[in-house]
């Protein structure tokens, strides 16, 4: 029998048109905004636009959160969410936002630094949209995005990425990368907008202190580690040991001077700031995981990364526990304290003074849940 | 057996059923296989999963519809004929000098961009007219221009498999061009002296000529160039002056050569033009749309790293086996991000920037290859070869010398890096 090629044709329109309607309300969920209850201690809540005008309102208008102390002392900068798909960092940024209380100095918070990553997941890599934790207020759901800004902010990409100013080659999906993006440019792509807006805060704002929390696969040989440019040294590897007096191991990398783009080298490089980027271990991102569902960002666990590290040929740190958020969390928000205490040391004429954020041992005893309102 | 690996041989199962036995398009298949994984991994029917995935070669999928249209074109106007007359005119004397300079002439679009399918479509497409003519048979042509592809999607300045490798590990795209031409030009001067040798026999030259299109420069000059030109200088130009160049991107580019192609050569109708290119664009553009869903469902339900922790687990005495399956990913991109990144970790010890210049020959050779078999079923396309498994069949021995070319690097990166550093 023959079926009348305009049938067939209909019928494939009616069925597209459905997977559109679908997809398309699954896609747009993405857009809801994440919801941060900020602590009491909040100042004010400014926007990335203010440092520079032309992304008002537009997709990388980031909320910045202002704590300002009653006493003067140094302004750090906690920069999170540069990899949406890398769940600690943004974690860690809002259960500071939440619990934070601060004495002495000025800290900002920018939860999701490339908001626009938000808002998608990256085509052929599974990702869930979502993930729920408890909080004290009930279940709280949070975006898992993509490691870049969405392509319909900015697109297409170039085949070949050149690093502006230094114009190192990479390859052309690093364009929307944040963290390849520095120092940014007013003039040049959506993404180096929103790196050339972090720079310019970081020098209006005369921050001391800047840290960009981060997440690595379990094979890449820089997770659970301190990076560090060569002029923050000092403050870095006495945050270190003192992290190793507690048992927790950081590895502590320089930052090469030859990788451009990324925060620790041009921060450094560009503005006064001591700059920090720390990673923790995520199999979500890991090329080797197994099941890809927001189980993975919760648990950590992937069995075929035991199963990887067994085989001896690859230096992985995982074990059959797996990597859960909580203690990513807790590890981001130690090494981040580390830090803080260690430059108070360096500069005691220039201190900061926080409390409120729960030390590493307490998060992993009470749970994430215990500190998100 | 494990779960993932019934996942993957039902998926395999399906788009073989569907290619094979109902003789369904290669792409419907892959989407179809797709759907079928999900099922059977519990997934249900992950609608959004399926549509973001037909999304991952979307860029590519716009380079081949616009290269397609644009080759179209200027084969319309009579160019792409007259290049091939003229070229075998000033050769024919020196019969392997030609095909080598063939091969790298098929190879230059791809050390530009990056893009395999880019050396088919555009060069390729030129020459394939003149190596028929020849006497050369449709399957090695075929062959001769997809090996090419290959070679110079590895090829510096621009190697976009190694890019990838290079951004998993953190390695800047620093001291690569050494390596990347060790990597492709002796197999690409093997090869194009093995088709030679095995395929092209002597020939009248007269005769190969009146089999040719007349050459039409006389009738309209120079100017019957100036797109192919106009494609080329922007194309350098975006490479080579990012900084002063607005980034149009590579669609744009060919469709502002097919806009400037009329009144150049021989008139053409283009509507007609445009309905003709796409419909031969049509069935890689599904396939790109399927492979893009297939690795998605792969990544969903874990048969990706199931496939990754495999190769990783192969005795220590045969870990170069782990490269040896590279191509066996159906995608050059795919295998270098896949299985590229944790295998610079295997070999560490050796020379990174070697090892990953070899992997990444290894990756590419995976745009020849099953399920897609992109690059075979592109050059059956220009050569007229409607099974393109003919074509793959007929590189069995070019891909074998590659494979080893990229094995042996790996195994004496030390000694080669030490070399290239003498100069």
């Amino acid at each position: 029998m023959k079926i009348d090629h305009k049938i067939v044709a209909s019928f494939l329109l009616f069925l597209m048109t459905v997977v559109c309607i679908v997809s398309g309300v699954e896609f747009l969920d993405m857009r809801t905004p994440d919801v941060i209850y900020p602590s009491e201690d909040l100042t004010k809540i400014g926007k990335l636009s203010d440092y520079f005008e032309e992304l008002k309102d537009g997709s990388g208008d980031t909320d910045i959160y202002f704590f300002e102390g009653k006493e003067p002392g140094a302004t750090v900068l906690l920069l999170c969410g540069t990899h949406p798909n890398e769940a600690s960092g943004f974690i860690a940024g809002v259960l500071a936002t939440e619990n934070v209380k601060i004495k002495a100095g000025r800290l900002l918070i920018i939860p999701q630094a490339c908001l626009s990553g938000f808002s998608c997941t990256d085509p052929m890599e599974g990702y869930p949209q979502s993930y729920t934790l408890e909080s004290k207020s009930g279940e709280r759901k949070f975006r898992f995005g993509s490691r870049v800004s969405n392509p319909l902010d900015q697109w297409p990409d170039p085949l070949v990425y050149s690093h502006f100013p230094s114009g190192q080659k990479l390859s052309g999906f690093e364009t929307r990368n944040l963290n390849r993006s520095y120092p940014g440019r007013p003039d040049g792509t959506f993404t180096e907008k929103v790196g050339y807006a972090i720079v310019q805060l970081i020098k209006k704002e005369k921050i001391d202190l800047a840290f960009d929390l981060h997440e690595a696969a379990p094979e890449i040989p820089i997770i659970n580690a301190i990076i560090y440019h060569e002029k923050s040294e000092d403050i870095g590897l006495n945050a270190i040991l003192n992290l190793e007096f507690r048992d927790l191991r950081y590895a502590p990398e320089r930052s090469p001077e030859n990788f451009h783009g990324l925060s620790h080298r041009e921060w450094g490089d560009n503005t006064d700031v001591y700059p920090f980027l720390m990673e923790t271990c995520n199999p979500i991102q890991g090329r080797l995981r197994g099941r890809t569902n927001s189980e993975l960002i919760l648990t950590g666990k992937s069995p075929q990364y035991l199963a990887a590290q067994e085989t001896g040929k690859l230096r992985i740190e995982y074990d059959a526990e797996g990597v859960p958020l909580d203690k990513r969390v807790a590890r981001h928000l130690q090494g981040f304290l580390e830090i803080v205490n260690s430059y108070n040391e360096f500069f005691p004429e220039k201190t900061i003074l926080l409390e409120g954020l729960p030390e590493y041992e307490d998060l992993l005893e009470n749970g994430l849940s215990n500190y998100l309102k | 057996m494990s779960f993932e690996l019934v996942i993957l041989i039902s998926m395999l199962a399906v788009f073989a059923a569907g290619v094979f036995i109902f003789k369904l398009p290669a792409g419907v298949s892959l989407m179809l296989a797709s759907i079928t994984g999900a099922f059977v991994a519990g997934e249900g029917l992950p609608v959004r999963h399926l549509v973001e995935g037909s999304f991952g070669f979307l860029e590519a999928i716009m380079i081949i519809a616009t290269a397609m249209i644009f080759m179209k074109v200027v084969e319309a106007t009579g160019a792409l004929s007259t290049i091939s007359y003229y070229m075998i005119k000033s050769l024919h004397k020196r019969p392997t000098l030609l095909i080598i300079i063939i091969t790298f002439f098929v190879m230059f679009p791809g050390m530009l961009t990056g893009l395999s399918s880019a050396c088919i479509l555009t060069t390729g497409a030129l020459v394939v007219p003149a190596l028929l003519a020849m006497g050369m048979p449709k399957k090695a042509v075929g062959s001769l221009i997809a090996m090419a592809a290959v070679f110079g999607e590895i090829a510096p300045p621009i190697s976009i498999p190694v890019m990838i490798i290079g951004g998993g590990v953190d390695m800047p795209y620093i001291g690569f061009t050494g390596p990347l031409l060790i990597a492709s030009f002796p197999p690409a001067i093997f090869t194009a002296i093995y088709y030679r040798k095995k395929y092209l026999k002597d020939f009248n030259i007269d005769e190969v000529l009146e089999k040719l299109e007349n050459p039409v420069y006389d009738q309209y000059g120079f100017k019957l160039f100036l797109p192919i030109i106009l494609v080329i200088a922007l194309l350098l130009s975006e490479m080579l002056f990012p900084e002063l160049m607005f980034h149009l991107g590579v669609p744009l580019i060919f469709m502002i050569g097919t806009l400037t192609a009329f009144g150049t050569g021989n008139k053409f109708k283009p509507v007609g033009m445009l309905q003709n290119s796409l419909r031969n664009a049509m069935p890689v553009m599904a396939i790109l749309i399927g492979v893009g869903m297939f690795l998605q469902i792969l990544t969903l339900t874990g048969v990706r790293g199931y496939l990754a922790v495999s190769a990783l687990q192969l005795p220590e005495e045969v870990k170069y086996l782990a490269a040896v399956i590279m191509p066996f990913f159906g995608s050059a991109y795919a295998a270098a991000s896949v299985i590229g990144v944790p295998l610079v970790f295997v070999f560490l010890g050796k020379n990174s920037i070697i090892v990953a210049s070899a992997l990444a020959l290894m990756a590419a050779m995976g745009d020849l290859m099953p399920p897609p078999s992109l690059l075979c079923a592109y050059a059956g396309q220009m050569v007229g070869e409607p099974n393109h498994f003919k074509i793959l069949k007929a590189s069995a021995l070019a891909i074998f010398v590659t494979g080893a070319v990229g094995i042996l690097m790996i195994y004496f990166a030390n000694d080669i890096g030490q070399f290239i550093n003498l100069f």
